[in-house]
C-alpha cells in the first residue's frame, strides 16, 4: 500500500494464524469487487445505503469523528463515498457509463490505503444515521468496508491479535483457564474480606440457570464491575455461572469480519448449551451487546435461550435489592451501542438513581450521545493521536457537566478510551467505572 | 517486528517494544527496556514487581489482575505508575518480558 | 421532431420511469436483511413504524434536528414541488375550476388557482436557487458534490422556469388543448402535441426528468422508505423463534 496508514497492519504470518491470507496486489481489485458483489446479494443495506445519499451534508456537523479530526474524509457522507464511488463504478449502469460525472470512480493504488485509514476512523456509533433524512448508516457501510478489507487480508494488527486470543482462549485478552480460575478465587477472597460473606464467582458450574458473559477486561482491570455483578447475583440467590470457554461479551468479529463474528457468536451458543443455562446475561460491553442482541439469529439461527443485558436484568430486579445510597454526584456516559444500536437506554439511569445520591445527565444524552472515540475497537496505542481527536466531543460533554465525583461508563471499550483521553486533557478529578460497580458498592447485604 | 541489540545479542521485539519470545528475557533486557521506557534506575521495588509478574506468568500463563498485583506487591496503583510510567500493563509487563495485554484495556 | 416529442417520447419516458422504479425496488427487496439494523429508540408496533416513517416524510425532522437552514429550504422545495404536482393534476383536470367545488365563481377559481400556482412556483424556484447556492458555498457540501448534483438542480430549475414562463405568459396557452393532449397520452390514443413551443419545452424537460429519474439520486424517495423500513424493524425477542408475546422471561 502506498499510503501511510495510521495503524500497524497484520503481517502474512499473523493473518495465517487466524485463518486469513493476504491477497497479492494484482488480485486485490478483482477480489474486492467479488466480495462486494457477494455482500450486495446477501445484504440489502449495502445497496440501499450506497444508492440513497443525496449529498445534503446534514451528517457533517453531527459526527464527532469529523468534528474532532477535522479531516474531510471523516465526514460521514465523504467516508461512505470512499466505498460508494467504487460501488457505483462496478454495480450501477449510470456509474459504468458516466463515471466521475455521477460520482463513480475506479480502484486505484490508493483506494485500499484510504479505506484502511478512514474506515478505521469511524467508530461505528450510528449517530449520523439519526440525522440523515434517509437513515443512511455510515456504521453499516464501515462494517462492510472493513469486511471487504479483511477478506483481502488487510486488517489492523490489533484486530488480529484479539482474534487470535479469542481463537486460543475464548476471550479477547487471551486469559487462559488457570489464570481465570486464580482470578475468580482472588475476587472471591476480596469479597470475603470486604463483606464477611462467602460470595462466589462460579466458573463452568453445570446446571446453572443463568450464564453470565463478562467482558474479559472485567477479569483484569475493571474488577469492580465483576464484583458488583457477583454481589447482585448473590443477594438475588441466582443460580449462575461464567463460562471459561467464552469469557468475553465482546465480539470483535462485528468490527472487522462477518465470518469471525459468526464463529464468536457460535461459541456463545455452545457455552449456553454445554452448561444447560436458560438465560444468557451479557456484561458491560457495548458492541458485544449489539452483536448478541441483533446479530445472533442472522449468524447462527435459532437461539433457544433468553438473552438480556446485565443492566436490563439488574433494573428489572431493583425492587429485590437494597441499597445504601453512595454520597456521590454521578453522571452517565451513554455507550452508542446501548442507546442507538441496542435499546438499553433508561435502565442504567434507573440503577444509578437507586445507588447514588445525585445523578446528573450529560448533554446531549441517550440516543444523541457522542461516542467516546474508541468505538469499533479503535484502541490501538499507535493511533493515540487520532483517538484523542475522536474523543474530543466527549471530553467537552464531560467538562460541561461541571463537578462530579464519578463518571459511570458501562462499556469496556469506553472504560479503556475515556480515562486515556481525559488523562491527556489533564482531567483526573473524579473516579470512573461501570454501573454495576456502583451496585456493588451500594448494595446492602442481609447478614 | 524489529530487532534490538542488548549486550551484543539480537532480540526480536514487536512494534510496541514488547519482546517476542519470553524465553530470551534476562536482566540485561530489562535494563535496556527500562531506559527506553524512561523508568530510570531499577530499584528493589521495580524488581519486586517484575519478579512477581514473571512468577505469576510462569504459573498461570498470563499477567495477574492488576488489583492482585497491587495487593501482592504491596504497592498501590499510583505507586506502580510512579515506578513504571506506562503503567502495570504497558510498562511493567513490558519490562518483565510478558506479552502485551490487548483487548479493551 | 414534434411527432417524436409528442407521440413517442412520452411513452418511452413513462415506461422507463415505471419499470425502472419498480425494477430497482425489486432488486433491493430481493436482497435479504440478515441482521437487524434497528436504530433505537424504535417503534414497537407496525402502526408505530408507519407513523414514524410518515412523520419523517412530512416534517423532515432529522434535518430540523440538524441544520435548520437546510431544513427550511429542503422542506420548502419538496413541499412546493408536491403542491405543484397536485396542483397540475387538479388544475388541468378541472381546467382551473377546482375551487368552484367550494362555491367560488369560475373567475375567482381560475385566479386563485393561478395565484397559488405562481406562489408555489416562486417558492420552488427560490428554494432550488438557495439549495444550488448552498452546494457551492458550504465547503464540505461543495467537496462532496459531483457534477450530477448540480445537473439535477439545474434540470429542476429549468422545469420550474419553463413552467412559470407558461403561467406568466398565459395568453398563448390553451389549457383545454393541453388537457386533451395529456388525456390522449394517458388513454393510449395520442393526438398531436399542441404546437406552443413553451409547452413543448416544459413538457419535454419533464419527460427528460422522468427518463432520468430511476437512474439518479432522485430515487431517494424509495430509498427513504426501504432504508427506514430496515431501521424501524422490531428487535428480536429471545428465546427465538419468539413463541410467545412479550419480553424474554427473567429467571
Amino acid at each position: 500500500m502506498k499510503i501511510k496508514v495510521p495503524m500497524y497492519v497484520a503481517k502474512p504470518a499473523e493473518l495465517k494464524a487466524i485463518g486469513f491470507s493476504y491477497t497479492s496486489e494484482s488480485d486485490q481489485r478483482d477480489l474486492a469487487i467479488k466480495v462486494m458483489a457477494e455482500l450486495r446479494n446477501s445484504m440489502r443495506s449495502l445497496m440501499v445505503m450506497l444508492e440513497t445519499c443525496t449529498k445534503c451534508g446534514n451528517c457533517a456537523r453531527q459526527c464527532h469523528s469529523y468534528l474532532g479530526t477535522e479531516d474531510y474524509n471523516n465526514f460521514p457522507a465523504a467516508r461512505a463515498e470512499l466505498l460508494r464511488r467504487v460501488y457505483k463504478r462496478y454495480f450501477t449502469w449510470a456509474g459504468r457509463i458516466f463515471g466521475t460525472f455521477i460520482g463513480a470512480e475506479d480502484f486505484d493504488e490508493d483506494t485500499l490505503g484510504k479505506w484502511l485509514t478512514y474506515f478505521y476512523q469511524c467508530n461505528e456509533c450510528r449517530r449520523c444515521a439519526r440525522f440523515c433524512p434517509f437513515g443512511v448508516d455510515t456504521a453499516e457501510i464501515t462494517i462492510m468496508a472493513r469486511h471487504i478489507l479483511s477478506e483481502l487480508g488487510i486488517l489492523p494488527r490489533f484486530m488480529q491479535g484479539i482474534a487470535l486470543n479469542m481463537k486460543n482462549t475464548g476471550n479477547n485478552m487471551g486469559i487462559p483457564k488457570p489464570a481465570i480460575m486464580d482470578s475468580a478465587q482472588f475476587m472471591e477472597d476480596e469479597m470475603r474480606e470486604e463483606t464477611g460473606l462467602d460470595i462466589k464467582i462460579p466458573v463452568d458450574k453445570p446446571n446453572s440457570d443463568i450464564l453470565y458473559i463478562p467482558s474479559s477486561a472485567d477479569f483484569f482491570t475493571n474488577v469492580d464491575t465483576m464484583l458488583g455483578v457477583a454481589k447482585m447475583f448473590h443477594v438475588l440467590g441466582a443460580n449462575w455461572t461464567i463460562p471459561s470457554t467464552i469469557l468475553e461479551a465482546a465480539n470483535f468479529g462485528l468490527l472487522f469480519n462477518y465470518q469471525v463474528m459468526r464463529s464468536h457468536n457460535l461459541r456463545l451458543q455452545q457455552a449456553a448449551r454445554d452448561l444447560g443455562a436458560r438465560l444468557v446475561v451479557q456484561g458491560e460491553c457495548g458492541h458485544g451487546w449489539r452483536a448478541a442482541k441483533m446479530y445472533t439469529e442472522g449468524c447462527n439461527g435459532i437461539f433457544p435461550f433468553g438473552l438480556v443485558h446485565i443492566l436490563e436484568y439488574c433494573a428489572a430486579h431493583l425492587d429485590r435489592l437494597r441499597f445504601k445510597r453512595l454520597p456521590l454526584r454521578v453522571t452517565l456516559h451513554d455507550p452508542c451501542n446501548y442507546t442507538r444500536a441496542g435499546g438499553v437506554i433508561e435502565q442504567p439511569r434507573k440503577i444509578i438513581r437507586a445507588c447514588v445520591e445525585e445523578f446528573v445527565e450529560m448533554t446531549p444524552n441517550r440516543e444523541d450521545t457522542f461516542c467516546c472515540g474508541g468505538g469499533s475497537g479503535i484502541l490501538m496505542d499507535e493511533m493515540m493521536d487520532i483517538r484523542l481527536k475522536l474523543g474530543r466531543k466527549k471530553v467537552e460533554q464531560i467538562q460541561a457537566v461541571g463537578d462530579i465525583d464519578y463518571l459511570a461508563i458501562p462499556c469496556s471499550i469506553c472504560k479503556a478510551q475515556i480515562p486515556a483521553v481525559l488523562k491527556h486533557y489533564g482531567i483526573e478529578k473524579f473516579e470512573m467505572g461501570g454501573v454495576m460497580d456502583l451496585v456493588g458498592k451500594a448494595l446492602v447485604f442481609d447478614k | 517486528m524489529s530487532m534490538i541489540t542488548v549486550k551484543g545479542r539480537q532480540i526480536e521485539v514487536d512494534e510496541d517494544g514488547f519482546i517476542a519470545d519470553p524465553a530470551v528475557w534476562n536482566e540485561d533486557v530489562v535494563r535496556y527496556l527500562a531506559d527506553i521506557e524512561g523508568v530510570g534506575e531499577l530499584t528493589e521495588k521495580h524488581w519486586k514487581v517484575i519478579n512477581y509478574l514473571r512468577d505469576y506468568f510462569k504459573q498461570f500463563g498470563f499477567a495477574p489482575m492488576i488489583r492482585k498485583l497491587c495487593k501482592e506487591t504491596g504497592f498501590p496503583l499510583k505507586e506502580i505508575y510512579e515506578l513504571f510510567p506506562s503503567g502495570p500493563a504497558k510498562g511493567a509487563c513490558k519490562l518483565a518480558g510478558l506479552p502485551k495485554p490487548t483487548g479493551c484495556v | 421532431m414534434l411527432f417524436f416529442l409528442g407521440h413517442i417520447f412520452p411513452y418511452i419516458t413513462i415506461t422507463v420511469f415505471l419499470t425502472g422504479m419498480t425494477w430497482r425496488v425489486l432488486i433491493w427487496l430481493n436482497s435479504p436483511v440478515p441482521f437487524q439494523l434497528t436504530l433505537f429508540p424504535a417503534p414497537q408496533t407496525f402502526a408505530g413504524r408507519v407513523m414514524s416513517i410518515g412523520w419523517e416524510i412530512i416534517s423532515f425532522e432529522s434535518l430540523w434536528r440538524g441544520d435548520r437552514i437546510l431544513w427550511l429550504w429542503a422542506w420548502l422545495m419538496h413541499g412546493s414541488l408536491a403542491f405543484i404536482i397536485v396542483g397540475h393534476i387538479v388544475g388541468i383536470y378541472t381546467l382551473t375550476l377546482e375551487f368552484t367545488l367550494i362555491g367560488l365563481s369560475p373567475g375567482t377559481s381560475s385566479a386563485l388557482s393561478a395565484g397559488l400556482g405562481i406562489t408555489a412556483g416562486i417558492v420552488c424556484f427560490l428554494s432550488l436557487m438557495v439549495l444550488f447556492y448552498r452546494r457551492t458555498a458550504i465547503d464540505e457540501v461543495k467537496r462532496l458534490s459531483d457534477p450530477v448534483d448540480y445537473f439535477v438542480l439545474l434540470l429542476l430549475l429549468a422545469i420550474v422556469i419553463s413552467g412559470m414562463h407558461m403561467r406568466l405568459t398565459s395568453l398563448n396557452i390553451d389549457l383545454t388543448a393541453i388537457r386533451s393532449y395529456l388525456a390522449g397520452i394517458l388513454t393510449l390514443h395520442p393526438i398531436p402535441i399542441p404546437r406552443t413551443w413553451i409547452f413543448v419545452s416544459h413538457f419535454t424537460l419533464v419527460n427528460i426528468l422522468l427518463l432520468y429519474f430511476p437512474f439518479s439520486k432522485l430515487f431517494h424517495g424509495a430509498g427513504f422508505v426501504v432504508n427506514r423500513g430496515m431501521l424501524t424493524e422490531k428487535p428480536p425477542i429471545y428465546p427465538t423463534p419468539a413463541t410467545r408475546a412479550g419480553e424474554a422471561r427473567f429467571s
